[in-house]
């Protein structure tokens, strides 16, 4: 069974089930090993409500805070995302949930609004700002986009109009922050919208000290409504976390997390590479699969459960354990699981008030087993660099690979910032088997709109295809750089959506499968910001050197050395500086006394002379009465 | 602006239209009547912002008599649809002893009855029903001179004083009661400490204990409701927490706890979304092994929070069930309500809600047309002193607006249409606030003279320097010369 069909499968299943059970509440933990002592866990909490409840606003595990922020603003169906780091394909293979629960680098947000929706937009990204204590509020129209067709909603919004009596039609609107750092503030409030706030349940397993040092983590929550034939609608929320954790680093000690090595004697050293002395060791892998646990990985056994559905739903299993069946897992709890296992998975349900913990010891696996496990191909590898060097212009340059041997068809989505002045001639699809379908484009404005460029390309089987355009970087107002200029800017991810085509709907993956790109960092060029301070005192100062030098032109009057009288300042002064060489002349000996006498007096004279010449240049202190 | 922060734009003055009817008379007996009870009322000096006009009417009587008739529902509108605050019924009943006076809880209506054998009775009815026409209106008088002391509105000789008791009950009141809105968000909460009970029937409780009461206030504000359910609350780490009682076997919370009970950084209880204070009314039940869990001092489960909400705990008794059903939220939901009253600044007497209700409207009108007024006190003064503040003109517009609307609820409240008055006072208040709050308005504030400085001393100093050079030096030689002369 694979990873992906297998969280489809509740997923598909869920509206069935609540139809019944409008006020309801699930939650479900899946974890997986994946190569080089990683583990996914991804977590999933749903809570409905029927609509009705939602309209008249009783709130049972639907969240009080979010579903105001969602009737004050219009929204039908709502999308939040916050994620950090990047799925490494090439080594873990598919993306969970075929992708459809995760976001770009920091935040992302789409939702359905009623027809009014860039005043409840902008009402809707400054509530959730507040609610999740993200920079969300810094969404504005310059970074708001509207793609066609990279999304579908996933509610049942028509008929939810229709039982609404709503008659104007829902428009998508679709923001990126890719500057934004997910961290701890974030989770604090996740948490705090779900009925068991991390207090029981596999909640309380979500630490932000182990969520955020993952290799690999996003949440999401979705909101969409379901609405039956009949008429009924429930809203449903879905809360997910998912992540990737590096085994070995989440289990050292918080005390001391420096690794340090380990003394020699307990290092076994690889025989079957060669050594030319004894003193030297290549140290072996531990082989095998590492040993873990629950309260050693997370820092924390799950404290009891949080089942509050009432009887029904006590049928579904709270965890499921991706492993191969030789695996040993051994359950530590004070009251006794009840649990199925087949081929290849686990499930265990919680005890009710007792804390419950997963260990697998440390073991070697056979490696056909192990072979049995084997990843997943994702649908599509994609990469996007930054090209071309100086600050004026530069490129894109993303790389799609279709590694199948079927032809798929891809919505390629960009929202760029205005900033970025892309040369829409310059786009182009090379590479054997790239077609482009169609083309949906909507020009930057200045300050107030940013670039939207969506494409419909057909890939061919096992080909590679290049998008390459040119852009043109802009040059900023002074106060619009950020402190932390000369870092570059954010550039949001671009989302592509893999379109379900005949081949793989054979293999019962009917759904879309999405993934995004890094985000990339665009230097600009920038100014230096000392620059006014510069310019203040500069100007400042040569408006001073000129102003003074016309004022003592204006206002002083010339005349002879000679005629100058000697002022009672500049009598002092003189009788100083004979004294001085006086002094020095007797420090020097008597044998030039004679001579310096004669000579200082004309020294003197001289100084004197210069000081009052360069006074009156000058126009400095000294003697007053000499311009009379 | 200055007149109406002064206070002397507006003599506030309250007349009240009582309707007086008496039902087996003819006109005359009637006006006799109104007009010995207006004179005896207008003759005490103790109702002084008052003006009483008593108004004898016949066609009154025969609604109310057909009111009687056809049952409660029909005269509802018996004094709102007069325009009269109060309508006094005297009835003529040969069976009742002495003359005695009761309000109908839910008509501005004072029935009196009266023997008209004993003439006893004949000669004090106008006296009794001047006094007990004072009666109601004296708790009113009380209050509003209160919000009127200290103010600019006072005319000396308005405003008597009032005794210590009063004061401080018409003060508690006050600190207690919500600011005017418009708009009230209600959020009535469960807390539980557990993971039971997960649900309550508080739609259909709601709608049997609340929904009336804020039917009567819905002339006066708007309420939205919303409820929800939290488990697993926690109590604040802040406070010691319940102790135990091993003579009472329950759990006492202390006086000192309540004050932190509501776990502000875990408990959602943010406020609503758009305009308007949010009332929360929080519901705790706590755990089995804490329970029964009372307050230490008086023994009851309830507090109030001033200007915030009311907290409840509901300890659960024997069977623990999943579900409150709405029989069990009855109790919870009438103590919710009489601290809804008392936040919404209900007086407490008198005895008829609706009257109370026509009472409250007047504080109100009056407490906002105060505000409003010392606002524009304040902003006139703030414009005054600080002369570089540029003032936009939407604030020039919202000041005008403001004047206006004052000057409207002024003539409201002197013509005794106060629901209008409410209106329009509410209004100028909002408009006042605008104009204070401004937002360009602050950010002028933080730029001070001082900060040009700082970036002309480096252009004006170094210029000074030759200028203060030539003016020392001209300022010897005058002094030189001036000497020579001499």
């Amino acid at each position: 069974m694979r990873l992906s069909t297998l969280l489809t499968l509740p997923a598909a299943l869920l509206p069935l089930i609540y139809a019944k059970e409008q006020h309801s509440y699930t939650e479900h933990l899946h974890l997986k090993p994946l190569p080089d002592n990683s583990l996914y866990a991804g977590f999933t909490f749903t809570s409905t409500t029927p609509y009705t409840a939602y309209a008249s606003n009783h709130f049972r595990y639907f969240p009080r805070s979010l579903a105001q922020i969602l009737q004050y603003t219009h929204t039908a169906e709502l999308h939040l995302r916050f994620a950090l780091g990047r799925w490494d394909e090439e080594s873990w293979g598919s993306r969970p949930r075929r992708g459809s629960r995760e976001g770009g680098n920091g935040v992302e947000l789409w939702a359905w609004m009623d027809a009014d929706a860039e005043e409840g937009w902008s009402d809707l990204v400054n509530s959730l700002s507040g609610l999740f204590c993200a920079s969300l509020n810094f969404v504005d129209s310059g970074k708001t986009t509207r793609p066609v067709l990279s999304f579908e909603p996933e509610g049942t919004l028509e008929e939810l109009q229709e039982t609404r009596n709503g008659t104007g039609e829902l428009r998508l609107l679709h923001g990126m922050l890719p500057h934004e750092v997910v961290c701890t503030e974030n989770l604090t409030p996740f948490l705090k919208l779900l009925p068991c706030k991390g207090k029981a349940g596999i909640s309380s397993l979500l630490d932000g000290h182990k969520l955020f040092d993952a290799n690999w983590q996003t949440m999401a929550v979705d909101v969409r409504p379901i609405c039956s034939t009949g008429g009924d609608c429930i809203l449903e929320i879905q809360q997910t976390v998912d992540m990737v954790l590096d085994i070995e680093r989440s289990m050292r000690p918080r005390e001391s997390p420096i690794p340090r090595p380990l003394p020699i004697k307990d290092i076994t050293c690889d025989e079957t590479k060669g050594y030319n002395g004894h003193d030297t060791c290549y140290p072996e892998g531990p082989g095998g699969e590492m040993g873990w646990s629950l309260s050693s990985v997370f820092g924390r056994p799950i404290r009891g459960s949080c089942a509050l559905g009432g009887g029904e739903e006590e049928e579904g299993f709270d965890i499921t354990l991706k492993v191969p069946s030789e695996r040993t897992v051994e359950v530590i709890s004070e009251t006794a699981i009840p649990q199925s296992t087949s081929s290849g998975s686990r499930a265990y349900r919680l005890p009710k008030d007792a804390n419950f913990d997963l260990d697998l010891p440390h073991q070697a696996l056979e490696s056909s087993s192990s072979g049995a496990f084997a990843l997943e191909q994702p649908p599509l590898y994609a990469s996007r660099q930054l090209t071309g060097h100086g600050a004026e212009r530069g490129g894109m340059h993303t790389l799609l690979r279709n590694p199948h041997p079927y032809a798929q068809r891809i919505v390629y989505l960009e929202s760029l910032p205005w900033f970025l002045r892309p040369y829409m001639h310059t786009l182009e699809l090379s590479g054997a088997g790239g077609k482009m379908e169609k083309m949906f484009y909507t020009p930057l404005l200045d300050r107030q709109r940013g670039t939207h460029l969506e494409l419909l390309i057909e890939i061919q089987p096992r080909s590679t295809v290049e998008i390459t355009y040119d852009f043109e970087k802009a040059i900023l107002r002074y106060t619009e750089y950020p402190p932390d200029a000369n870092r570059g800017f954010d550039i949001p991810a671009a989302v592509i959506r893999v379109l379900p085509n005949n081949a793989t709907q054979d293999q019962g993956q009917g759904r879309d499968y999405y993934l995004r790109t890094t985000s990339l960092l665009l230097p600009l060029p920038t100014p230096d910001f000392s620059m006014p301070y510069n310019v203040i005192i500069l100007t400042s100062t040569v408006i001073a050197l000129g102003f003074g030098s016309i004022f003592n032109l204006l206002v002083r009057s010339f005349v002879l050395v000679e005629e100058v009288p000697v002022g009672a300042l500049a009598g002092v002064v003189w009788r100083l500086k004979d004294g001085v060489a006086r002094v020095r002349g007797m420090l020097k000996g008597g044998g030039v006394g004679k001579e310096d006498d004669g000579g200082g007096v004309v020294k003197k004279g001289e100084v004197v002379v210069g000081g009052e010449v360069r006074k009156v240049n000058g126009g400095g202190g000294g003697g007053g009465k000499k311009d009379t | 602006m200055n007149r109406w922060a002064d206070g002397k734009a507006c003599q506030l003055h309250y007349p009240l239209y009582i309707g007086l009817t008496w039902d087996d008379y003819d006109i005359s007996p009637v006006q006799d009547l109104a007009s010995q009870v207006q004179s005896l009322l207008r003759a005490e000096n103790d109702l002084s912002l008052y003006d009483f006009y008593i108004i004898a009417d016949t066609t009154t009587a025969e609604t109310s008599q057909r009111a009687k008739l056809s049952g409660p529902g029909a005269g509802g509108e018996l004094g709102e649809y007069r325009g009269h605050a109060l309508s006094v019924n005297v009835i003529t009943d040969p069976s009742t002893k002495s003359t005695s006076a009761s309000l109908r809880t839910w008509r501005p209506v004072l029935d009196v009855r009266h023997n008209p054998e004993r003439s006893v009775d004949s000669a004090t009815l106008a006296p009794f029903i001047a006094s007990e026409i004072r009666k109601i209106y004296e708790h009113e008088n009380d209050a509003i001179s209160h919000l009127l002391r200290d103010t600019p509105f006072t005319t000396s000789g308005q405003v008597e004083a009032l005794s210590p008791e009063v004061k401080s009950s018409l003060d508690a009141r006050r600190t207690r009661a919500f600011k005017y809105a418009a708009t009230y968000h209600l959020t009535f909460s469960l807390f539980t400490s557990s993971a039971s009970p997960s649900a309550w029937e508080a739609e259909q409780a709601l709608e049997d204990s609340i929904r009336p009461l804020l039917d009567r206030f819905s002339s006066i504000s708007e309420f939205t409701v919303d409820t929800q359910v939290q488990l697993l609350a926690s109590f604040s780490p802040s406070i010691a927490g319940p102790q135990y009682d091993e003579s009472t076997r329950e759990w006492k919370l202390q006086r000192t706890d309540l004050s932190g009970f509501v776990n502000a950084a875990e408990w959602p209880l943010n406020p609503g979304i758009g305009s308007g204070p949010t009332i929360n009314f929080v519901l705790f039940v706590p755990s089995e092994d804490q329970s029964p869990l009372v307050l230490a001092e008086t023994g009851g489960n309830s507090w109030l929070i001033p200007q915030w909400g009311g907290v409840q705990i509901l300890n659960p008794s024997g069977k623990q069930s999943e579900k409150l059903s709405a029989a069990d939220l009855r109790p919870v939901m009438l103590t919710f309500a009489d601290q809804l009253s008392a936040l919404l600044g209900l007086p407490d007497s008198p005895a008829s809600p609706s009257l109370r209700i026509s009472s409250l409207v007047r504080e109100r009108a009056t407490s906002l047309v105060l505000s409003a007024s010392s606002t524009l006190g304040a902003l006139a003064r703030l414009s005054l002193k600080l002369t570089s503040i540029a003032i936009p003109d939407s604030v020039a517009k919202s000041v005008d607006e403001t004047i206006l609307r004052l000057d409207q609820a002024c003539h409201d409240l002197r013509d005794g249409r106060y629901h209008r008055a409410l209106e329009n006072a509410r209004t100028a208040e909002g408009e006042a606030e605008q104009a204070f709050f401004e937002p360009s308005m602050v950010g002028q504030v933080y730029f001070p003279e001082e900060h040009k400085v700082a970036v002309y001393v480096p252009l004006l100093g170094p210029m000074a320097v030759p200028l203060v050079m030539a003016a020392l030096k001209e300022f010897r030689k005058l002094r030189a010369t001036k000497a020579k002369v001499a």
